[in-house]
């Protein structure tokens, strides 16, 4: 395991070439460092005010993604000086893409974290929309609120989706799940490589790399 | 210089082989498109054939492959993937390396719409491939197609979402409003470190060691195979024929198979006894066999046995052993076997990438046995084609007669070369390119280039003549670079050119052999990253790696980089120190150092380098 944590950084060191242009530096070329970091719809979690921002990019079909989540948030949790930034990336299945808009509507009612948590949790690589609001229905969330949400705010998520796909190509993502932690640019990471690249991403901040 | 050219050519198969080596792994990422290659093809009867090649390290979905023809989905044959059960994932059945699917009652006109998804074992799940191949010409197109959200319009639950879920078969997107416009998905450039399908090789490695002992042989007895197939072993095949046309009148199969599948099993023992001591010492072997002394003896052996096959002498073993042989020919068995032995030792700096994982593997288990195994495999696959040319080879050779002489004068010749290149590594280039010369200046006379052409000269004897001038030309030419102080076959003249660019960057090249010159070489780094690059005289692969950072592009890219060369020719107390600190395998080795000695993650490359590795090294340092 520990070699693999080993391998995983080392491939987070390679990441700032990509980053390097885009957030944060100053040739930026279609990169809207801004709207990755501090979209105003994207939902957002752990500590608001953290010095690391972890931006993930994934898609509630994608197997790699629900195998990461529990120890995202658990590292999110222990860490405590976290922000999450959820980037909703419907790129597998059509109910991908469906799940993504229950639980984009659920935001509009504080609900998006038991949503999301919740999709993430079914095991699976082709869960019907069927099953998506079956389990949806379950999280607790208010299914009349969602589905005025869903008619009033349709267009606005809608635009979202839109806009996290444009940020993921403009940075090259070439699928799921995708962690921006800090300047560095991950794929699958577990509990181990989390709290590495989370420490890798401080130093870095800390010494203006 | 053909040697190089040859290792050159052998690189990218060594480099696959070694990512499963794990320590070569000069990793890039995979694009969708690169992971998943498709390919359309008409049978006869009209069946569309799709096939996808798969990457390594990446796997398709059964159920993703999908085609619809006009909006209406086309039904697809397909054969049983493997099952992938993961306890995240549940059971699924995924393509690796391949897949194939067959559609029938397609017309002969229009287009088909083929969809494809897929991941990568490291841990990232490619989108959608969309593809429109066009049933006539069976062009395969980027199909203009959106991603998965892009067709899609809101979900809606109403009008009675509580009670009823929407039905199965209507899309998220089916009702209400058009489609939003997203711009087309491709799978764009990754240039950074997303999804590295190579993650997963380390593990594999180490899986493989610690696994099943058939499993570990069956996959050397592999990877020899695939080394069988690069230029490594093109040196022993001279040898063989050598000692096939050395056997008298022409061999009948079984006598080739004796001599060959002897000489084979020489090379498998080689590698065993090669992997065992590895196991025992831990030490690097190999470079130990490299040594000034070690090398000098097999160009002396090689020129040897050049002389013989220029009849100067025959070869034959004590009479007294080759009585007891049968058949009175037995001499050459074991002269075989012998042969088969010292080649192993000789392409070895050629299969140094794979051979570095079993060695370091078994220094580090001490499990000699296990570790000689494997490495025994290696050989024998690597000696399976020999024996299969020795054996069937051998039928198809003409008849005994002048040709005997003519193959026994080529191998010579070849014998000759072989020697040389082992002579080159232990002198300074301009010396190694004026015996090439010398060489090639001798062949030209043997091809008759100064004899006098008469009217009645058959074809053969001026083509023969014309090689034989340009031998001779070539040669002096390289005589003439050696003067000049040139070391490149390639450019021998290219000292006359020199004088015309502006001077060189002065290398900021350090030069170690031992811990405390490496120290005292970082402690002038000022905390700055450096190279560190193994290197040795005998290690034609470095030469080349050289060869690369010496462009004028390379140079100035690598001009802010301090670097560190660690000098292991010697291969003394200092030179092994070094090397186990670092726990370097064989040179070439390539990677970055912090400003305290430590080695930065991921920057290690094992075996020839690239100009884009180089690239990515000091994008790494500037970091």
């Amino acid at each position: 395991m520990r070699r693999r944590d080993f391998i995983r950084l080392a491939a987070l060191f390679l990441a700032p070439l990509t980053l390097a242009a885009g957030i944060g530096g100053a040739h930026a070329q279609g990169v809207d460092v801004e709207g990755i970091l501090r979209d105003p719809d994207a939902p957002m979690a752990g500590n608001l005010d953290g010095d690391v921002t972890i931006v993930a990019f994934f898609d509630y079909n994608c197997p790699f993604c629900k195998k990461a989540t529990p120890d995202l948030v658990r590292v999110v949790k222990e860490d405590g000086r976290i922000r999450v930034v959820y980037k909703d990336w419907p790129i597998l299945t059509e109910a991908s893409v469906y799940g993504a808009q229950l639980a984009l509507a659920a935001k509009y009612q504080g609900k998006y974290d038991a949503v999301h948590d919740a999709l993430m949790a079914i095991p699976g690589r082709k869960i019907p929309k069927e099953q998506m609001l079956e389990v949806v229905k379950g999280s607790g969330v208010d299914m009349d609120r969602l589905n005025l949400d869903l008619a009033l705010h349709g267009p606005q998520i809608a635009t979202l989706l839109k806009r996290n796909n444009a940020q993921a190509e403009s940075i090259g993502l070439q699928g799921t799940p995708a962690y921006l932690v800090g300047p560095l640019l991950a794929s699958t990471l577990d509990y181990a490589s989390f709290k590495r690249a989370i420490a890798e991403a401080r130093r870095r901040q800390a010494t203006g790399e | 210089m053909m040697m190089r050219m040859l290792l050159r050519i052998a690189v990218p198969v060594l480099a696959a082989v070694s990512t499963l080596a794990g320590p070569a792994a000069a990793s890039k990422p995979l694009k969708a498109d690169e992971a998943f290659r498709l390919e359309a093809t008409r049978a006869a009867d009209g069946t569309l054939a799709l096939r996808w090649q798969i990457a390594p390290g990446t796997y398709l979905y059964r159920d993703s492959l999908k085609a619809a023809r006009a909006g209406t989905p086309v039904a697809l044959a397909t054969s049983p993937g493997e099952a992938k059960d993961d306890p995240n994932f549940g059971a699924v059945e995924v393509y690796h390396h391949a897949a194939e699917a067959t559609v029938g009652g397609l017309p002969a006109q229009g287009e088909i719409k083929v969809s494809y998804q897929g991941c990568a074992e490291a841990g990232i799940c490619y989108p959608v491939v969309e593809r429109v191949v066009d049933l006539a010409s069976l062009k395969i197109e980027t199909a203009g197609s959106e991603f998965a959200g892009a067709g899609a319009t809101l979900a809606r639950l109403s009008p009675a979402p509580l009670s009823s879920p929407p039905s199965a078969g209507v899309p998220a997107g089916a009702q209400g409003s058009p489609p939003m416009a997203i711009a087309p998905k491709t799978i764009t450039q990754m240039p950074a470190a997303a999804g590295l399908p190579e993650d997963a090789a380390p593990d594999r490695a180490s899986a493989l060691f610690g696994g099943n002992l058939a499993v570990l042989l069956v996959a050397f007895l592999g990877f020899g195979l695939l080394l069988a197939f690069t230029p490594c072993v093109f040196p022993m095949l001279p040898i063989l024929s050598g000692i096939l046309a050395g056997a008298g009148e022409r061999p009948g199969p079984a006598r080739g198979f004796a001599l060959s599948a002897a000489y084979g099993l020489a090379i498998a023992v080689a590698y065993g006894v090669l992997g065992i001591a590895a196991g025992w010492s831990g030490a690097n072997l190999q470079a130990a066999l490299q040594t000034q002394w070690a090398l000098g003896a097999m160009a002396v052996v090689f020129l040897l046995l050049a002389l013989s096959m220029f009849g100067l002498f025959e070869l034959a073993l004590p009479s007294g052993l080759a009585r007891r042989l049968p058949q009175g020919r037995g001499g050459s068995l074991s002269g075989a076997a012998a042969l088969g032995f010292a080649s192993a030792l000789v392409v070895g700096p050629c299969v140094t990438p794979p051979l570095a994982a079993a060695m370091l593997y078994a220094a580090q288990t001490g499990d000699a046995a296990r570790g000689g195994a494997a490495l025994f495999m290696l050989g024998l696959g690597m000696g399976a084609p020999l024996i299969l040319v020795g054996t069937f080879g051998a039928r198809i050779l003409p008849r005994s007669g002048p040709w005997l002489v003519r193959i026994k004068q080529v191998c010579g010749v070849l014998f000759v070369g072989v020697a040389a290149v082992l002579a080159t590594r232990l002198m300074p280039a301009p010396a190694g390119l004026a015996l090439w010369g010398a060489l090639a200046v001798g062949v030209g006379v043997f091809l008759g280039g100064l004899d006098r052409s008469r009217p009645g000269h058959p074809p053969v004897l001026r083509l023969a003549k014309a090689a034989g001038l340009v031998a001779l030309i070539y040669g002096g030419t390289l005589l003439i670079g050696a003067a000049g102080g040139a070391g490149d076959p390639l450019r021998p003249l290219s000292f006359l050119a020199a004088g015309a660019h502006t001077a060189p960057a002065p290398a900021q090249e350090v030069r170690v052999s031992t811990p405390a010159a490496l120290d005292a070489a970082l402690a002038q780094a000022d905390g700055r990253p450096m190279l560190v690059s193994f290197t040795a005289g005998w290690c034609t692969v470095c030469k080349s790696n050289e060869r690369v950072m010496d462009d004028p592009a390379i140079r100035s890219q690598l001009a802010g980089l301090p670097r560190i060369a660690a000098d292991v020719t010697a291969y003394g107390e200092g030179e092994r120190a070094l090397m186990s600190r670092f726990a370097v395998v064989g040179p070439p080795t390539l990677f970055l150092v912090d400003g305290a000695g430590q080695e930065l993650p991921g920057s290690r490359i094992t075996g020839a380098v690239t100009a884009q590795d180089i690239e990515n090294l000091v994008a790494k340092a500037r970091l």
